[in-house]
């Protein structure tokens, strides 16, 4: 039971701690008494349920750094903090000191490393405030002697080093937290048309995203090679994978992952009763591209299976028909492709595809493992829950991770600055929650003792 | 010919004649199934790239064309600048084809009626990650022979070329390998071995006038011209003097004639009517060229060997010429297996110094330049 209520206790202080700032209380710094009553409520409260800030996201002021500021003077994160500090201090000694093997020291000096640039941001802090406290005792001192300007001039010194400190409290928050190392990774993104009742709404659908991914990465400067494209029948696309390189790939699009939902009423002609919004589903899937060295696949739990002539083959058949589709016997993985004229060429990007694919049933299967209560899931094969909806008929967006909404749909299938705008909203709320989350982690692990 | 209104048999008609001038044996292009044109009511005033897909394949179908469903997306994709359908965008497939570019899919698609192969109708095909110029009748590169050039490249970089770090595995670098082809064709091989191997030069030869002619297009065209020799040589009646340049070759590959001939009558019209006979027919056993080709290899090879593409059933037959002529002092070192599970490359080697069953020692010849 501890561990649970000091997860609910943390999120709720920190909820206040927002929930007070959005309603301007003067001094920045948290008034611990006058929370202590609010503190009992919110604890009941957040007990046995699910924890959730107290306001919707899409409250929150604009400026998020401003957060990082009020999390730094939470008293639980100063302990956490003050904890990292003596950890550093002690590393510093043991590396001076006396004797220890070589993998010993390594992996100390690399955690030393880690927490120099911890403890230096920290220094940075604590200093930029011990000078906003001698400006506000200079601006104590001045008011009453009346010299409006340096008044001015101090409160504007002031504001910098507010916000120095606020750069350097999301510096800090940013190293506390690990970077999923699959950020930098390239990608492979893959969409599918949902099953629909009658119509193409769909594939149409998935043909326009399909479209605003590949514009967004031209907008990003990055490469979109497509693997696989495959209409369909009734028009529109059914299925298609491209190959996105570039700086960070995978960071930027892996919370697109998921199904995405249109709402639309068709455009072709059709009689007034038939022109009631009709609804869709496709589902993007968002795969890191593994280094060679992850993925080891044996030539021999390969089939690879091509054109077949009867009799001889070789100089006695001239075909075109090279397509190619690789079988992974373990796992029943089944890759295809036909992009090239050159069959060599077919087989290397199917065997590159089934590498991706390969690595990430061994991403997923880690996943599962780790318990994780982040609003902000990354969407996996398993993530079969609507992330975004598309609303055509009230021209919106709504991405309900956020559940924030985005005006001129039009625009945002161009996928340039405004689907950067909310990926990078996403992105936000995700680095927020993670450090919640590590805060928490933390907390427990103390409390729980 | 049915189905056709007089337009259409006019335009057919004036068709075949271009036909005839541009290669493929006129007899065979007369003697031709009558064509069935499908009506184009179900056309659009504009169709888009979809819709031409759709009615080609009907024709070819309708007409007995072989990989009807390839042949129209090939022809299609080739008129609107892509490679193939699926590379295509969508936006690319669902726009109208302008006229001119229904012309060109019709002048291609007529190529294709008279089973003209979809490389020769467009004029270029790709060979691994090369794309080449295709003529008739010079020889088609199968995809089989992209594997071989892969063994020709594990082979020579695991010896110690400097494009691959592998250094102390055999005790000779080979810093500029010299590869000799016998039998180029369109110069696939040699100029995939080149581009994959910036170190290497290549003496390419071919009986064939047309043959060598295109191998020099399409090194000029890939930029690779500096690195090549291409020379015209028939491996059955030249001397192999001419084959040094550059002094003995570290490997010889080919890509020899190597049907049977008493399977040549079953090949495909495809084949028949358009491709070069003398670079599929390989005599009675299929090994006429193979012989020769192994028969000069002891005076211009040092130590990599020759890489023979070949019929399944030749590993075994190859393997008894060998021992019934000791003199060349040869073996198969490996036979390796093709993407349909059929034996069809053989790496063969000099026997080793120590080898009891070799007592003479043919060293190659003191070298000349020209």
């Amino acid at each position: 039971m501890k561990p649970h209520r000091s997860t609910g206790l943390f999120r709720s202080l920190l909820a206040n701690c927002f929930h007070c700032y959005h309603h301007r209380y003067s001094p920045p710094l948290v008034k611990r008494t006058g929370h202590m009553m609010e503190l009992s409520i919110f604890r009941h409260n957040y007990l046995l349920k699910r924890v959730k800030p107290t306001m919707p996201f899409n409250d929150w002021p604009r400026s998020y750094h401003q957060d990082f500021r009020v999390l730094w003077k939470h008293e639980a994160v100063e302990k956490y903090l003050e904890t990292l500090n003596k950890e550093y201090q002690r590393i510093g000694q043991l590396l001076n000191g006396g004797s220890m093997n070589e993998h010993d020291r390594s992996t100390l000096s690399r955690r030393h490393a880690h927490l120099s640039t911890l403890a230096a941001t920290f220094q940075e802090i604590q200093e930029a405030e011990r000078e906003i406290q001698e400006i506000d005792s200079m601006c104590a001192k001045l008011d009453s002697r009346d010299e409006k300007q340096l008044l001015e001039l101090a409160l504007e010194e002031k504001e910098i080093i507010n916000q120095k400190i606020n750069t350097h409290c999301k510096k800090l928050f940013q190293s506390i937290v690990p970077r999923d190392k699959h950020d930098e990774s390239d990608v492979i993104l893959e969409v599918t048309a949902g099953r629909t009742t009658g119509g193409d709404i769909c594939q149409q659908f998935t043909k326009e995203m399909f479209e605003m991914y590949q514009n967004y990465a031209y907008y990003k400067c990055w490469t979109f090679e497509i693997l696989n494209y495959t209409t369909a029948e009734i028009g529109g696309l059914h299925h298609a994978a491209a190959h996105i390189s570039g700086d960070s790939v995978y960071k930027y699009l892996k919370y697109e992952g998921g199904t995405h939902r249109v709402q639309r009423i068709p455009e072709t002609g059709l009689s007034s009763r038939m022109q009631r919004i009709h609804t869709g589903t496709m589902s993007v899937v968002v795969l890191p591209q593994p280094e060679e060295v992850d993925v080891k696949v044996h030539p021999k739990d390969l089939r690879i299976d091509t054109f077949r002539a009867k009799g001889a083959g070789g100089q006695h058949v001239n075909t075109t028909d090279s397509a190619v589709r690789i079988v992974h016997i373990p796992t029943g993985l089944t890759v295809e492709c036909q992009q090239e004229r050159s069959q060599q060429l077919n087989k290397e990007i199917a065997l590159r595809t089934l590498r991706t694919k390969l690595y990430q049933q061994i991403i997923e299967r880690d996943f599962i493992q780790t318990q994780n209560a982040r609003k902000l899931q990354i969407g996996t094969r398993a993530q079969s829950e609507r992330i975004r909806t598309y609303n055509f008929t009230q021209d919106r967006v709504t991405d309900h991770r956020l559940s924030y909404d985005v005006r001129n749909i039009k625009d945002f299938l161009c996928g340039e600055g405004a689907l950067d705008e909310l990926i990078n909203r996403l992105l936000e709320t995700a680095e927020m929650e993670a450090l919640i989350e590590h805060l928490e982690n933390f907390k427990s692990l103390e409390g729980g003792g | 010919m049915r189905l056709l209104t007089s337009p259409l048999r006019r335009m057919l008609s004036g068709l075949l004649n271009c036909c005839e001038r541009e290669g493929g044996r006129p007899s065979k292009c007369c003697s031709l199934n009558p064509h069935h044109l499908l009506p184009r009511q179900n056309f659009s005033a504009k169709p888009t790239a979809a819709e031409l897909v759709r009615y080609w394949h009907g024709v070819f179908e309708a007409n007995r064309i072989p990989e009807a469903q390839e042949s129209s997306e090939y022809i299609i994709s080739y008129v609107l600048g892509a490679k193939t359908i699926h590379s295509l965008s969508a936006s690319s497939l669902s726009n109208p084809l302008t006229s001119e570019q229904q012309q060109q899919v019709q002048w291609l698609s007529m190529k294709r009626l008279q089973r003209m192969p979809v490389q020769y109708v467009l004029g270029e095909w790709d060979f691994r990650e090369l794309t080449l110029k295709m003529r008739p009748p010079v020889f088609i590169p199968r995809p089989e022979t992209e594997d071989l050039v892969s063994l020709v490249l594990q082979k020579s970089q695991r010896s110690g070329s400097p494009a691959v770090n592998a250094g102390h595995r055999c005790p000779t670098a080979i810093p500029h390998p010299v590869i000799l082809e016998i039998g180029c064709g369109s110069g696939a091989i040699a100029l995939s071995l080149l581009n994959k191997l910036p170190q290497s030069r290549v003496i390419a030869v071919d009986k064939e006038e047309a043959a060598v002619n295109l191998t020099c297009e399409n090194a000029q065209r890939l930029q690779l011209q500096d690195r090549i020799r291409i020379l015209h040589y028939d491996a059955c009646s030249g001397s192999w003097e001419q084959l040094l340049p550059w002094g003995p070759v570290d490997t010889i590959v080919s890509n020899p004639p190597y049907v049977f001939h008493e399977d040549m009558a079953h090949l495909a019209e495809e084949i028949l009517s358009y491709e070069d006979l003398d670079a599929l027919d390989g005599g009675n056993d299929g090994m006429r060229v193979i012989k020769k080709i192994l028969a000069l290899a002891p005076f211009i090879l040092k130590d990599l060997g020759v890489f023979l593409e070949v019929d399944p059933r030749h590993p075994e037959m190859v393997e008894n010429w060998l021992q019934s002529h000791p003199e060349l002092s040869l073996s198969i070192s490996a036979t390796h297996k093709d993407f349909c599970g059929k034996p069809r490359f053989l790496h063969i080697q000099k026997h080793k110094a120590g080898d009891s069953s070799n007592k003479k020692d043919f060293a190659c010849p003191s070298v000349h330049l020209p």
